[in-house]
């Protein structure tokens, strides 16, 4: 019946039939419609309007309630059927559904980090209102001024676009009487510091105002992960007491597991509890700068609007406190999402992972669908006979793209398995870079990725088999042949998809590549001292028992005296902190700015500035750090004699140029008091080794007693000679906090972690590509073997010799993968730029990296081409033209 | 007939729209229209079946091997070349009627409860 015969019942009626399977409308659909007709002219007689409605909700009701069950019907036959034929074809089965897992699993595990760290709301009450307050003095390059009590002040008192504004700092205190003296790590923040941040105890409360008025009871909240760490988790730890230095703190809360920003903390206090924070020099001193500061946007107020106030206060500040915010310093105040501060040191090796991981996963899908069409080749006979016993195109069609659905689905749960077995790794590895990695689990979101990710694949490897097959077919069949994927068509979709995989395999050796350089030239970096054989360790003197200089200085004397003489000890020394130096080596240096004697400076100008370390006299010695002239410190140099420094070879380059700087004079107190230069130092890398050492003034422990680590070096491992010096503090002080005990050589093989395991995971997803690549580059090759015999026979029979037919298949071959080189070689240009932030004295388009990954995926590729090559050549043409 | 019923497991209980199909079909072969008109008549309108479940029915009914379309009809005067006849097989018949027995226990064991007096007395 011709379309426009039709009545628009009959059209409606057809519409509604496609939603019933092909092969159910081609085996009953002409009846139904027939049915249909009788039914509505029986209506017509005798049902009226009301009859006829009624009919056409029946057929509706019908139609949608067998439909469901005649698709779940043709697919639990295709499920089966495909079950049969992966169980069949065991070895394809695995490697198939093997490299699509190692793919999904390597994206679901990424996905898994950065979900949680790029976009994953913050765990806070509305956390995109939430920004970092900081102060900035560009024309200084200085970005992240601390506040003081009365910038903080200021700022809260004059803004209109903040909801709130606290401030927070850290300090270590001592606790005492649990056992060993231990520190603990203290945010101080103000009483509305969680309610800002919508932070909900899990056990007891937050503060109140009424903690921080000045005379309030000691009160602490405790992290989450101190908690459970080392109480136990208690349930009834609210009202329990802890000494504190010389005070007992009572907790009245336990924090929920949030990141904590900008640094780890065991407890938190309010700002009253703090001795340094609460007194009147602090208080009053608008130079006295060591807080930090967050606030909250009004509900109607925008990030711009938030800064545009913000710097509106800083220049009304300039123009109120010129002595304080010089013009020279372009002093200025800014808001930043506190979710950007959170995340922006980890996204850069975050979005480069993502991106190797894809790669990895577009090549194992090529890998799969390439696989699935040389497969397809010796189906042909099965699926002739199919499409001849009835099955329509659409129906085999369906039947491939059902398989390889199946097998993605598999691939899919095995590659989830495998993401959630590498994730504490990967956790591990993040925290290093963002707080938010304890959110890093695998949840609903991550589950519905896996799943999208295995339908994607499926889609992608499925389709591109199944809709060549359907090629083939319409030519094969038109050709009549049964060699029907051996067209011409069919070899330049899989030879594509080898220059594809080729194409993304160099990409990844380049960028892990430039990593392994990167990491190589690191590992190598001088770092200005002798990290082998040196005990490091952290002490804290409880500040509130060594209230003055000689005090601290006495613990020092007879500690370097015990030790010096102890066997194994080759020196030993006490300073403020040493090169890479755990604890303020995510912090950065802290600066002080100086003056040189005779360089007066003009008003308003800012001194140079310099790290300044207090150091015992053989810290030079226990570091290894060489003396370049001059002389180091002596015992002489104590608070009694003359005040001298020594400065680092980089300090005096700068300051002094050609001249001699020794006996030259700076000082940090605005002229108070001068120090002479009595000699000068190696430059050290104090804060990375990726870094430049910065400038650096060595006092005397003794003229400036600041006393943060002990440095032994050793003439054995150093990590044997830890108990002992550990004793001996306890013996002097059983209230000295002792932390962080390590080699300096592990101090520093730490600080390259992060570079490490990015370049380790970059080396893994490189050598997964390489590996399906050369795999899917011979298996292509065996194929075309297997395919072309005759052809070989005949050229064989020609008197082609075997060095000829080598030289034929290995360059068919090489032609793909010289393709994809070009390619890959072009787009890495590009893309490595990405890689650009974590190299270190290596550029991203490096031509030795670039080479050598080219030679690499050169060599895999030639063996990949060799051994099928090497089979044709064992080709006997009176076999081959025979078995013809 | 029993013995190979049981030979053999039966798909019962049938559903009330398949079983009325098969009892429509038991008196001889029907095309789909009016296999369609005679469960309407047969349940006094009770089981109302349209297109499409009809076809769901017919389709399974033929896969399991109950009725099987006849294709060696002699021509009769009006033969729509779309319209096809369908006829209960033995495995049909068998199956139709166990399912009858099967019910007929039903109101047996329910007469011996005394919930069907009143049709007891009928």
């Amino acid at each position: 019946m011709s379309l426009e015969k039709l009545s628009v019942s009959q059209r409606l009626f057809r519409l509604l039939l496609r939603v019933l399977p092909l092969e159910f409308r081609t085996e009953f659909g002409g009846e139904m419609e027939d049915l249909f007709r009788a039914q509505r002219a029986g209506v017509a007689r005798e049902g009226g309007a009301i009859g006829m409605l009624r009919l056409w909700w029946d057929t509706i009701v019908g139609i949608f309630t067998t439909a469901p069950r005649e698709h779940l019907a043709i697919l639990r036959q295709d499920v089966g059927y495909a079950l049969r034929m992966m169980r069949a074809n065991l070895g394809y089965t695995i490697i198939a559904v093997t490299t699509l897992a190692l793919g999904i699993g390597a994206n679901t595990a990424l996905y898994s980090v950065i979900h949680a760290v790029l976009l994953k709301p913050l765990p806070y009450r509305q956390g995109d209102q939430l920004v970092v307050l900081r102060q900035q003095a560009p024309k200084l390059g200085e970005m992240n001024v601390p506040f003081s009590v009365t910038e903080i002040k200021d700022y809260r008192e004059q803004n209109s676009s903040l909801g709130g504004l606290v401030e927070y700092h850290t300090m270590t205190f001592t606790l005492l009487g649990h056992g060993e003296a231990r520190r603990v790590r203290t945010g101080v923040v103000s009483a509305e510091f969680f309610d800002l941040f919508g932070v909900r105890p899990i056990l007891g409360r937050t503060f109140v105002p009424a903690d921080d008025q000045p005379g309030a009871p000691a009160v602490l909240e405790l992290s989450f992960e101190y908690w459970q760490k080392f109480l136990g988790g208690d349930p009834g730890i609210i009202g329990k007491t802890f000494e504190m230095n010389d005070r007992v703190h009572t907790v009245i809360g336990v924090l929920p597991p949030v990141p904590q920003y900008p640094n780890e903390n065991d407890v938190y206090m309010p700002t009253s509890a703090c001795p340094f924070r609460s007194s009147p020099q602090m208080i009053a001193g608008r130079d006295h700068r060591m807080m930090r500061a967050f606030g909250r946007l009004k509900q109607d107020a925008t990030l711009e609007q938030s800064r545009a106030d913000l710097g509106t206060i800083a220049s009304r500040l300039r123009k109120e406190y010129p002595q304080y915010y010089p013009e020279s310093t372009g002093y200025t105040a800014v808001s930043i999402p506190l979710q950007q501060e959170l995340t922006r040191q980890a996204q850069p090796a975050l979005i480069v992972l993502l991106a190797a991981s894809c790669f990895v996963l577009l090549i194992a899908c090529a890998n799969v669908a390439n696989l699935t069409l040389s497969r397809m080749a010796r189906r042909e006979r099965e699926l002739m006979i199919r499409s001849a016993l009835g099955a329509n195109r659409s129906r085999l069609f369906r039947q491939l793209v059902t398989e390889s659905l199946l097998m993605a689905l598999l691939a899919g749960a095995l590659g989830l398995l495998f993401a959630s077995g590498c994730l504490d790794l990967l956790i591990e590895f993040v925290a290093r870079l963002t707080p938010r990695a304890r959110e890093i689990r695998v949840d609903g979101s991550v589950l519905l990725f896996t799943l999208l990710a295995a339908l994607g694949t499926s889609l992608i490897f499925g389709s591109i088999s199944a809709f060549q097959r359907q090629e083939d077919m319409s030519s094969g069949l038109k050709e009549g042949g049964g060699q029907a994927t051996t067209g011409r068509k069919g070899s330049r979709v899989r030879n594509l998809l080898i220059v594809g995989q080729v194409a993304f395999s160099i990409i990844l050796l380049i960028g892990a590549g430039l990593m392994t350089r990167s990491l190589i030239k690191l590992q190598s970096v001088d770092p200005g001292f002798v990290a082998e054989h040196v005990l490091t360790m952290a002490v804290d003197l409880n500040w509130s028992k060594y209230k003055t200089g000689p005090q601290s200085l006495d613990f020092s004397r007879r500690f370097l005296e015990k030790v010096r003489n102890e066997p194994g000890v080759v020196s030993v020394a006490i300073s403020s902190s040493f090169p890479l130096d755990p604890d303020t080596f995510a912090s950065g240096p802290s600066t002080r700015r100086f003056q040189v004697e005779g360089r007066p400076l003009k008003k308003g100008e800012l001194g140079p500035e310099s790290s300044v370390r207090a150091a015992s006299p053989d810290y030079f010695k226990a570091l290894g750090i060489p003396l370049l002239s001059g002389r180091a410190f002596s015992e002489a140099d104590d608070g009694e004699a003359p005040l001298v420094a020594l400065a680092s070879r980089s300090m005096v380059r700068r300051h002094w140029g050609s001249e001699d700087p020794l006996n030259k004079k700076i000082s940090f107190d605005a002229g108070k008091t001068w120090l002479a230069i009595v000699g000068i130092v190696g430059d050290v890398k104090e804060f990375g080794l990726d870094k430049p050492a910065g400038d650096c003034v060595y006092v005397p422990i003794a003229q400036n007693p600041s006393v943060g680590s002990v440095l032994v070096r050793t003439n054995e491992d150093p990590m044997s000679l830890a108990g002992q010096v550990r004793r001996t503090i306890r013996d002097l002080d059983p209230e000295i906090a002792v932390t962080n005990v390590e080699s300096l050589e592990q101090a520093r093989s730490d600080t390259l972690t992060p570079a490490r395991v990015m370049t380790d995971l970059l080396a893994l997803f490189a050598l997964l590509a390489l590996l399906i690549s050369a795999t899917g580059i011979g298996g292509i090759l065996a194929l075309s073997v297997s395919q072309r015999v005759h052809e070989i026979g005949v050229r064989m029979a020609l008197g082609a010799r075997s060095v000829d037919v080598l030289r034929l298949i290995v360059g068919r071959g090489m032609v793909l993968v010289l393709l994809g080189a070009g390619l890959g070689l072009s787009a890495a240009l590009a893309l490595t730029d990405l890689l650009r932030s974590l190299l270190y004295e290596v550029t991203p388009t490096d031509p030795l990296t670039f080479s050598l990954a080219a030679g690499v995926i050169g060599g895999a590729a030639l063996i990949a081409c060799y051994l099928p090559a090497r089979r044709a050549t064992g080709i006997d043409p009176l076999v081959a033209l025979r078995h013809e | 007939m029993n013995s190979h019923a049981e030979a053999i497991e039966l798909p019962l209980p049938l559903t009330a729209a398949m079983f009325q199909v098969l009892l429509s079909l038991a008196e001889g072969e029907k095309h789909g229209y009016a296999i369609l008109k005679d469960v309407a008549e047969q349940t006094h309108g009770e089981v109302k079946l349209s297109a499409g479940t009809l076809y769901g029915i017919i389709k399974r009914l033929l896969n399991e091997g109950m009725i099987v379309e006849n294709r060696h009809r002699p021509d009769r005067e009006y033969v729509d070349a779309r319209r096809r006849y369908y006829l209960l097989t033995d495995w049909g018949r068998t199956v139709a009627i166990a399912e009858a027995e099967r019910m007929e226990k039903l109101v047996a064991a329910a007469r011996a409860k005394h919930l069907l007096k009143r049709l007891k007395s009928v």
